[in-house]
């Protein structure tokens, strides 16, 4: 019996050690298989985090495509950052907040020196560990709770309130023609798209002279004919649409069913409508002469960044060429660019390369900050760092769908920056 | 009262659309007991393959939309012959789950086809606005609803008088007595599910030529829930009456509730009915209720 | 109660022990232990997965208590999740209340949500009960989307570090330590609720609810003690979730097809055992991390023979894939299959 039993221990105990030891080796081992893979060059890392699917893939898809490209661009035409090759270390986040934690702590894991995210409520799940740690980020597609008390994120380009900001002074400027007060109708997507729209009317209504009335609407919605039946008796002179590209689609084939603009009422959307998708999904009929706001040059415009641009679409994703989304990233990894070489002409490479917190705080101190009047090839507004703004670009161009093309009518108009966070409503 | 009007119209339109997607719930239900939670991506997934086939394929609308219907049943029949075939006389909460995992398949299957997400078919219908009154609806909502009734009295007829509509009935109620009457249970199982993957074939495509294609299909699916628990789950007549009642609550509620509470209440109409349906009368208007004894 | 040849019991305190032998002991010795050295030689990557996996498995196990012991389906886990994350966030962060006391008023207010949508289980179950508890998920997002004076709204809400008695938990491996500890505690509480009056009393309202009520047992009152404890761990790992995992508050991160994931997280585990949460819920989240970070991007470089973007279908396809294929070929899921392993292991060489 005891014979028995201790036999048994024995080969219990082996097995049981065995099994412990294989498990700390594989636990051991899992830092160096995540690392194994990082090829020892001359490079820099940044890494970008799209929503390449779930329910935003139509425009995730075309962002990663633009990144990945802008920084073949940079590497084989620019000559890289410096001398150096910048490498990308791109990641899906599936437009779930869970995964993005884990990629925005994989890519500071990973030696990337800063990170870009292309959407507001990815970036708000990885604000609070990139903020903890310095690690600074860049957003495009922004709304003001992801910089406003400014920290170490930083906004590509101007956001959903400097959208509506700007579309109300070019109203005022040059559309309005009636006396007093124009009333404006907001129909705004339940989310930081259509809120982030909101804070912006709300900070700054009163002082432009507009009046507001919200409606609300989902991404899921069929059919807005009640909202707008009820927005019509209230006679509003400016249906402003702050949404993705398919519920804005809805809301303006429903306005023009309910003939709303034939008593002169402009449509306006943000720029996250702004786009190929919205012109397809109304119908070019529909579409026609709406105004939209949008933070790059469209296709085909005559700036010098355009050729380039247009190849590098056109050989390696040709299915993208006329999206906007394209040139919002392209426009990113530029930018992402221009500040990683600006701090490796300061801090040089070893630094950089090296990763972590001192880099990070490089890239800050001499990339981000000392940017000056960078014109991203022509193909954005100016990128200028402002004490206490962490908005980088500040100016959008009012467009217009006209005959199912979306058209520039305006040159760079700067937005001002509003200080939401003294507001009491913000945040809460 | 002129909003009034509008709101009553465009209620009973979109409530139509509704029933149209709860009746191919009720028909699984009504033959199999099977809980059918994939009907959103059922729909989604339709009418992407109406994409592929109209935009892709390029075929005229005369000769794809069959084809369509026709890849429906086999993906109904596929469904039916591996997910539930295996899992007859299985709890209930197993076969819910199958239908979860159906869905989260479904989702990974169409992304895995058409990744970008979101996109438009053609346009089927005429696009000219009719004026009821001081109404406007688009022709598109009254094509829908105008399907939905047809879709509606075939199925009840087919129920009422055909031979295998009948023997449908009858397995809900007993698989085992009929089975020993000799009528073949599988073959009533893979029939239902291939009639109500048809029917969620052509409300993917009433809704997609309407609003796009898109994941908000799948949110629809969600809301023709509402219809069900109110109709009562075993019920035609209810899903096809249900279906407007809460297009009209949802409508009213979104017009005149949305000054008094917050925005956005519309959308959320359909499930708070949902639970005070539960409270107040849990098998539905229609639905037949069951006894249980140990 | 399987016991190994030559183990015997000679109290009541003996026969009632989780861990009864040497090498048990041992192994749960050797277990914690390498539990506690693991931040030393991972990443804050990987750190970041075994935070949410731990986070997981707190609500996967209350799920588990509602669904898996008392049979009451709940598709709406994400929302009562959010209950809790909001309700703690809010009071640390507006009252000033400390953490520990608002994860618990988030674990109790959770609770007490999810008492209140578990009314309709007293009339209804199955297939009514699920679609209620997915209407729960949906009024309680949109009241949090609306309340924006209290929630944020749809702009969302900053969320305080974690602190206990003025230590911060800022680092990757402080967050790990902290949630491990509710984690270690919160499987042990519902090992034990198995074992006792209220848990038997939920395996026979999951067996047959009629015969229960007939033998004497409290259906109101064990049905909404199970919805309550059920959702209390939501609410515990909602506010975890808040304060140590993502620090901000939106409500686009409670989707619904998280509700979903949970449910098939139990059912690939097993449903109603102690250890399926655990096994559901890892097999998932590293299936999801190793997916999304290694095959997925490797593949879409790799592969160009469909359309681009394909590979990130995958995920969600082998993810239902495995949720049927437990279904439909070991319905008792990995905690049976871990069973069959532990009495082989035990009488190997004799194969019964």
């Amino acid at each position: 019996m005891v014979n028995k039993e201790s036999k048994g221990i024995t080969r219990r105990n082996f097995i049981v050690g065995t099994g412990a030891a294989s498990l700390f080796l594989f636990m051991g081992g899992l830092p160096f298989l995540t690392t194994a893979c990082n090829t020892k060059g001359e490079t820099i890392k940044i890494g970008i985090a799209t929503p390449s699917t779930g329910v935003a893939a139509e425009k995730g898809k075309v962002l990663e495509h633009g990144n990945k490209d802008a920084i073949k661009y940079v590497n084989e035409v620019l000559g890289g950052v410096g001398g150096y090759e910048l490498e990308l270390v791109w990641m899906d986040n599936g437009y779930n907040a869970a995964t993005m934690v884990s990629n925005v702590n994989k890519l500071m894991d990973d030696g990337c020196v800063m990170f870009g995210c292309s959407s507001s409520a990815m970036m708000t799940a990885a604000m609070t560990v990139a903020n903890q740690n310095g690690f600074p980020g860049l957003a495009a597609y922004g709304a003001p709770i992801i910089y406003r008390p400014p920290q170490h994120i930083y906004g590509q380009m101007p956001d959903y309130g400097d959208d509506w900001v700007v579309f109300a002074q070019y109203f005022l400027e040059n559309l309005w023609q009636g006396e007093g007060r124009p009333l404006m109708a907001m129909h705004i997507l339940n989310n930081s798209t259509g809120y982030g729209a909101k804070d912006g009317a709300t900070a700054m209504a009163k002082e432009l002279g507009i009046d507001i009335v919200v409606r609300e609407h989902t991404a899921s919605t069929t059919s807005e004919m009640t909202s707008l039946t009820e927005l019509k008796s209230l006679n509003p002179d400016i249906l402003y649409i702050a949404s993705t590209p398919q519920p804005s689609s809805i809301i303006i084939k429903n306005a023009y069913d309910l003939e709303m603009t034939s008593t002169g009422m402009v449509i306006a959307c943000g720029h996250a409508a702004m786009t190929k998708a919205l012109v397809d999904l109304a119908g070019a009929d529909k579409c026609e002469g709406v105004y939209g706001l949008f933070p790059t040059v469209s296709w085909g415009d005559n700036v010098s960044g355009m050729a380039k641009m247009t190849e590098y679409c056109q050989a390696n994703h040709p299915d993208d060429y006329l999206n906007m989304e394209y040139i919002t990233s392209w426009c990113q990894s530029l930018t992402m660019a221009k500040i990683v070489s600006l701090a490796v002409d300061a801090v040089g490479y070893d630094v950089l390369a090296a990763g972590g917190t001192e880099a990070w705080q490089a890239i800050e101190e001499h990339g981000i900050k000392t940017l000056n009047n960078y014109d991203v090839e022509g193909l954005q507004g100016p990128v200028s760092y402002t004490e206490g703004d962490n908005r980088l670009s500040k100016s959008l161009r009012v467009f217009q769908v006209q005959s199912g093309d979306i058209k520039a009518i305006t040159d760079w108009i700067e937005s001002p920056v509003i200080e939401y966070e003294k507001f009491d409503w913000f945040g809460k | 009262m002129a909003d009034l009007l509008q709101f009553v119209i465009t209620g009973i339109t979109v409530g139509m659309v509704y029933s149209l997607i709860a009746m191919g719930f009720v028909l699984i239900w009504k033959s199999s007991g099977v809980a059918n939670l994939a009907l959103g991506q059922l729909v989604l997934i339709s009418s992407w393959v109406t994409y592929a086939i109209l935009v892709q394929a390029g075929l005229p609308p005369w000769l794809g939309v069959p084809i369509v219907i026709v890849i429906a049943f086999c993906l109904g029949w596929l469904i039916e012959r591996f997910l539930l075939r295996p899992l007859i006389a299985q709890p209930i909460l197993s076969l819910i789950a199958v239908t979860l995992g159906l869905s989260y398949f479904l989702d990974g299957l169409i992304t895995f086809i058409w990744p970008w997400s979101v996109d438009a078919l053609p346009r089927l219908f005429p696009q000219d606005t009719i004026h009821i009154g001081t109404a406007v609806v688009s022709q598109e909502y009254l094509w829908a609803a105008g399907i939905s009734l047809l879709l509606f009295t075939a199925l009840t007829l087919y129920f009422k008088y055909s031979r295998m509509g009948i023997a449908m009935r009858a397995t809900a109620d007993d698989q085992m007595a009929v089975q020993a009457c000799g009528i073949p249970v599988t073959k009533i199982f893979s029939r239902s599910w291939m009639l109500a993957c048809a029917m969620a074939a052509i409300g993917g495509i009433l809704m997609a030529s309407i609003g796009g294609i898109g994941h908000g299909l799948i949110d629809t699916g969600m809301k023709s829930f509402s219809v069900v628990i109110l109709g009562g789950l075993d019920s035609f007549l209810g899903a096809m009456i249900a279906g407007p009642i809460i297009g009209l609550v949802e409508n009213l509620g979104g017009g005149y509730l949305t000054a008094l509470t917050w925005p956005g209440i519309k959308e959320v109409i359909p499930f708070i009915m949902i639970i005070i349906v539960m409270m107040i009368k849990p098998y539905g208007l229609f639905g037949e209720v069951r006894i249980e004894r140990i | 109660m399987y016991l190994p040849a030559g183990v015997r019991n000679y109290s009541y305190a003996q026969d009632m022990a989780i861990f009864r032998t040497k090498t048990q002991w041992v192994l749960l010795g050797v277990l914690l232990l390498l539990l506690l050295v693991m931040p030393s030689f991972l990443s804050n990557y990987w750190l970041s997965v075994c935070n949410i996996i731990a986070i997981t498995i707190i609500a996967a196990t209350g799920l588990n208590i509602l669904t898996g012991y008392c049979g009451q389906l709940s598709i709406g886990h994400a929302g009562f999740i959010a209950v809790g994350a909001y309700t703690s966030a809010i009071l640390s962060g507006q009252l000033g209340m400390p953490f520990l006391l608002s994860m618990i008023c988030g674990g109790l207010m959770a609770g007490l949500i999810g008492m209140l949508f578990g009314l309709p289980s007293l009339r209804v179950k199955g297939f009514y009960l699920a679609i209620s508890t997915i209407a729960a998920q949906f009024i309680i997002m949109w009241v949090i989307r609306n309340w924006a004076g209290v929630t944020g709204g749809n702009i969302g809400l900053s969320v305080p570090t974690a602190e206990i008695f003025g230590y911060s938990f800022t680092s990757q491996a402080s967050k790990y330590y902290l949630i491990l500890a509710i984690a270690i505690l919160v499987i042990f509480f519902a090992k034990n609720l198995a074992r006792t009056r209220p848990g038997r009393a939920f395996v026979a309202i999951r067996d047959n609810d009629l015969a229960a009520q007939v033998m004497g047992i409290n259906l109101f009152r064990y049905k909404l003690l199970a919805f309550f404890i059920g959702c209390f761990f939501a609410g515990i790992a909602g506010s975890l979730l808040a304060h140590c995992y993502y620090g901000f508050l939106n409500p686009e991160f409670f989707d619904f097809k998280e509700s979903i994931l949970y449910v098939g997280m139990i059912i690939i585990g097993g449903l109603g055992t102690s250890v399926g949460p655990i096994f559901g819920v890892i097999l998932i989240r590293l299936l999801d991390s190793i997916l999304s970070l290694e095959i997925v991007p490797f593949l879409e470089t790799h592969v160009t023979l469909f359309t681009s973007g394909w590979a990130s279908g995958l995920k969600p396809m082998i993810f239902g894939a495995v949720i049927i294929l437990f279904l439909i070929l070991e319905p008792r899921g990995l905690a049976h299959r871990w069973q069959l392993f532990k009495t082989s292991y035990r009488i190997w060489p004799f194969s019964y």
